[in-house]
């Protein structure tokens, strides 16, 4: 089904103004900031991969410190939640507000499951041992880099990048939930979503999936290489 | 505007990103290749799933040529940052 | 289908009753935002002035006590005799202040934020809560900078471009909070800069009056616009890097310290990935603007608009392949290095283009000596020099020998004063009338220049000279060295020139100040500018117009045979003139 014009012009600006790039504010506005968290994910990114591909001896074989399982579960979870964020913005496109709710509140809950599993997976983590630092003295994992399972030189690098990088990660993913509870209980539950005016599911939806894209690639490059 | 465009089969690209998330697990856990391989193809399933989202669910094949060209600029800049960082380590 | 609201007379809007702290304090109006931005970042330009101030006393004095110097701590300054710890701190948070705090928010966040909805025909910014938060964000960051200042170890002190390990270890650099409040106050100017990019990128792109078409915007707006890129881009690497060295700092991590398999350059890159965008972003603005003044002193249209306006996307796009000429000699790949000394020299080419129009401009204009066509044609010159001296360096094997001499120091503060800061005293009294409504005082101002223009010169120049007998920068005490003994008495000059300096501005600070309310009072259009601003009356009201103007030309009409005046307004319009083609609104 087509997605016509007229619905884009009623979410631009009362105001006569030049043609621009023919995407409503909000939506324009959720690209650019889209773009500089590009940069700031690069920068992270780009930070472990240069250390990792310079690093003082080898790197700590995928599988031994984190979780696979879990995490694997945690990114099918993200997955499906970008499924039912597309799933709500077609429903509000179609003019159908309930349906909209529904996939909605499923992402909602998608969302904070992914946070709660991962705030799990911190704690067992600092709990074994793996801490930003590094290794913990004394800890289990402690005993596996003596045994020599884990490579002493570069556990310091691992911990400072995994943190960071699953820290921020995390971090804008608990923003989005905030965001998406925020506009359920403010827009969708009141009815103020319509099918000539739905601009914020639209801009919401972008910033999750693009959430869930550097998820994409944080688990490859982080958990399974 | 986003151009006039059948709506993708969200379902549909949900089942291809099931399929190549189980393709990265078992191409990282049991697959016996050797690791410059599994790095190389393990990123390219990781592209593939991304421009899956970036494309389909952030609806960027159907937007105008200069939106796409806006979102994808940060990239380029990045791989230079990362080559430059990483050539440090190659003399 | 559309509708277009063809008005050839700008109805300027008339209606508010916003509270006092709705209307100045937390205001969404972009203009008090400009203003807010205005008066904060000059306090700072104070503060780095003040520092720049101690450290040319004890270069000139080494070891004397400084007048005033009483009020210094004894941990800093015992009897007024700054110690080398006091030293370096007043080094890293001079650069600091005056790049982050001053230079940086003067350009992008005063003129962004007041001229570009006015130039180029709406409302306000496409998002003015974002844009209210983007100043508060600023302001918090400059309070978390200052405090800095006066905690237990000092402040940050590993120069403003905070190397690491030396910034991220405490037992490296002998300072604690002082560096983490650093650290801190950076993640929020790179969030101020981000959501003001944000802002100044959306509203270009599409909320332009009808008419008012890519190609008709004034060159202060172009050059806004793509700051505004650089900066969205640039900055988060910035924020990144700075998260990662906080992290260093507070929980342990080891992303920069070699001796737990950290990367000392890597901080280098991320530092200069930003950094070198960073330079453009205190340029571009004050080149546009100073474009713009150029043009109306001139009486002339612009010379070669369209090659002005690639030019300013080629430094921006070349702008992020050259970082790495900060680090010709940190060791880096040789072979990386060459690449970007070539960058560098190719970098200087649109510059050029730029400066041989401004000149094109003003030959054979009906030259109009006003206080910001002083400054602008200072700036020209001035800026020229500066990148002069930036061709040698861009020569890696010339930059082994003056890197990190007051070689460079000469070269950054060319650029940066020369350039950036003569633009703003260019922009300031300019804009003023459209800002308060009244005129700063053109007698003084020519004073303030005149005077401004010989003592910097006189401060800067020898720095040049400095640098290539091998006077490094940041050093406490050049007397140690016998081979730079013979430079102490340039040293003397440079410093007793830099008080007359500072002294000079407070000429300036005197006259904005006094101009507020005792400045002759300004009509709408005081420079006789074609831009759409100076159809508004002066201050600018709430809301700007009451509907949206069209435009029907572009911004650079002067002497133009159509009409008797020596300018043409780009909203008025002649019996020629055809509307412009069907625009997007909603219905």
């Amino acid at each position: 089904m087509t997605h016509a014009a007229a619905t884009v012009d009623q979410m631009r600006p009362p105001y006569p103004a030049e043609r621009g790039l023919d995407v409503y504010n909000t939506k324009l506005g959720m690209w650019v900031f889209l773009a500089s968290e590009v940069m700031f994910f690069a920068a992270l990114i780009g930070t472990y991969i240069i250390l990792r591909f310079g690093a003082p001896g080898e790197w700590a074989r995928p599988g031994i410190v984190l979780n696979i399982k879990i995490t694997a579960f945690n990114t099918f979870l993200l997955i499906c939640s970008s499924v039912s964020m597309v799933k709500a913005y077609a429903a509000i496109q179609d003019g159908d507000p309930k349906k909209m709710r529904f996939w909605l509140l499923l992402t909602i809950l998608g969302g904070a499951t992914f946070v709660g599993i991962q705030v799990y997976e911190y704690i067992h983590l600092i709990e074994h041992g793996f801490v930003p630092s590094g290794v913990r003295e004394g800890s289990e994992l402690a005993e596996l880099v003596a045994k020599g399972t884990l490579p002493a030189a570069t556990m310091g690098l691992y911990g400072s990048t995994f943190f960071t990088m699953t820290g921020f990660h995390g971090f804008h993913v608990t923003c989005g939930v905030i965001s998406m509870t925020y506009l359920y209980l403010t827009k969708a539950l009141p009815g103020k979503y319509t099918k000539q005016s739905y601009g914020g599911i639209e801009t919401v939806g972008l910033y999750w999936h693009f959430v869930d894209l550097v998820w994409i690639i944080l688990f490859t490059i982080v958990y399974l290489i | 505007m986003e151009t006039a465009h059948k709506r993708p089969n969200y379902i549909l690209i949900w089942v291809y990103l099931a399929v190549l998330t189980a393709a990265e697990l078992g191409l990282a856990f049991e697959l016996p290749i050797s690791r410059n391989w599994k790095l190389i193809l393990l990123l390219f399933l990781a592209v593939w799933k991304a421009a899956l989202v970036g494309l389909f669910f952030m609806h960027l094949k159907f937007e105008r040529w200069n939106l796409r060209i806006m979102a994808v600029i940060p990239l380029p800049l990045a791989v230079i940052f990362i080559l430059a960082g990483m050539s440090e380590h190659i003399w | 289908m559309t509708t277009v609201a063809a008005t050839s007379h700008p109805v300027p809007a008339h209606h508010d009753d916003r509270s006092f702290i709705r209307k100045y304090v937390f205001s969404t109006d972009h203009k008090i935002i400009g203003i807010q931005f205005l008066f904060v970042s000059l306090f700072f330009l104070l503060v780095g002035g003040l520092l720049a101030m101690q450290m040319r006393w004890q270069l000139a004095f080494p070891g004397k006590p400084m007048p005033g110097g009483g009020v210094l701590p004894e941990t800093m300054a015992p009897g007024g005799v700054i110690l080398p710890e006091y030293y370096i701190q007043l080094v890293t948070m001079h650069g600091t202040f005056m790049v982050f705090f001053a230079i940086m928010p003067l350009l992008v966040g005063v003129y962004a934020n007041f001229l570009i909805p006015l130039k180029i025909g709406t409302h306000d910014m496409a998002f003015p809560r974002i844009n209210m938060w983007s100043f508060w964000s600023f302001f918090a960051a400059g309070f978390v900078m200052l405090s800095s200042l006066f905690v237990p170890d000092g402040a940050a002190r590993a120069g403003w471009t905070m190397y690491a390990p030396l910034s991220a270890r405490h037992d490296y650099s002998g300072a604690s909070l002082g560096q983490e409040l650093w650290s801190v106050s950076i993640i929020l100017v790179g969030l101020s800069s981000i959501l003001g990019s944000l802002n100044y990128i959306t509203t270009i792109i599409n909320n332009r009056a009808p008419g008012m078409t890519w190609f008709r915007m004034p060159l202060s707006v172009w050059s806004l616009f793509i700051t505004a890129i650089l900066g969205l881009l640039a900055l988060p690497v910035l924020s990144g890097a700075a998260i990662m060295l906080l992290f260093d700092q507070i929980i342990g991590t080891h992303f920069f310290d070699p001796a737990a398999g950290g990367q000392a350059l890597l901080w280098q890159h991320l530092f200069w990935f930003f950094g070198h965008p960073e330079v453009y972003i205190l340029i571009l603005p004050a080149m546009g603007m100073v474009s713009d003044i150029i043009a109306n002193g001139s009486r002339k249209p612009i010379f070669g608009y369209h090659s002005m306006v690639f030019a300013i996307v080629a430094i921006a796009f070349l702008g992020w392949i050259v970082w790495g000429h900060h680090m010709f000699v940190s060791g880096m790949n040789p072979t990386l290095g060459s690449s970007f000394m070539v960058s560098t020299l190719v970098i200087a080419v649109p510059s050029a283009v730029k400066t041989f129009n401004w000149m094109g401009t003003m030959w054979r204009g009906n030259l109009k000596f006003t206080v910001p066509m002083l400054n602008a044609i200072a700036f020209v010159a001035m800026f020229v020099i500066g990148g002069l001296s930036g061709i040698f360096m861009a020569a890696t094997p010339v930059d082994m020998f003056i890197h990190d001499t007051y070689f460079i120091v000469a070269h950054l503060h060319y650029v940066l004063f020369g350039g950036s800061l003569f633009a703003l005293f260019a922009a300031i009294p300019y804009w003023y009338p459209k800002m308060f409504g009244r005129l700063m005082h053109e007698g003084w101002g020519k004073v303030h220049f005149w005077l401004t223009f010989l003592f910097y010169n006189l401060t800067f120049f020898p720095m040049h000279i400095l640098g290539m007998g091998g006077h490094m920068r940041r050093i406490y005490d050049p007397t140690q060295y016998d081979f730079l003994k013979p430079y102490q008495p340039m040293n003397e000059f440079i410093s007793i020139s830099a008080f007359l300096l500072f002294a000079t501005q407070i000429i300036f600070f005197v006259n904005f100040w006094w101009s507020l309310k005792k400045g002759k009072p300004a009509g709408l259009n005081p420079w006789q500018d074609n831009g759409l601003e100076w159809t508004l009356p002066s201050p600018a009201p709430h809301g700007n117009w009451e509907r949206v103007p069209t435009v029907y030309r572009g911004p650079y009409e002067f002497s133009s045979p159509q009409v008797p005046e020596d300018y043409l307004p780009q909203t008025r319009k002649l019996p020629g003139d055809r509307e412009p083609a069907a625009v997007s609104a909603a219905h």
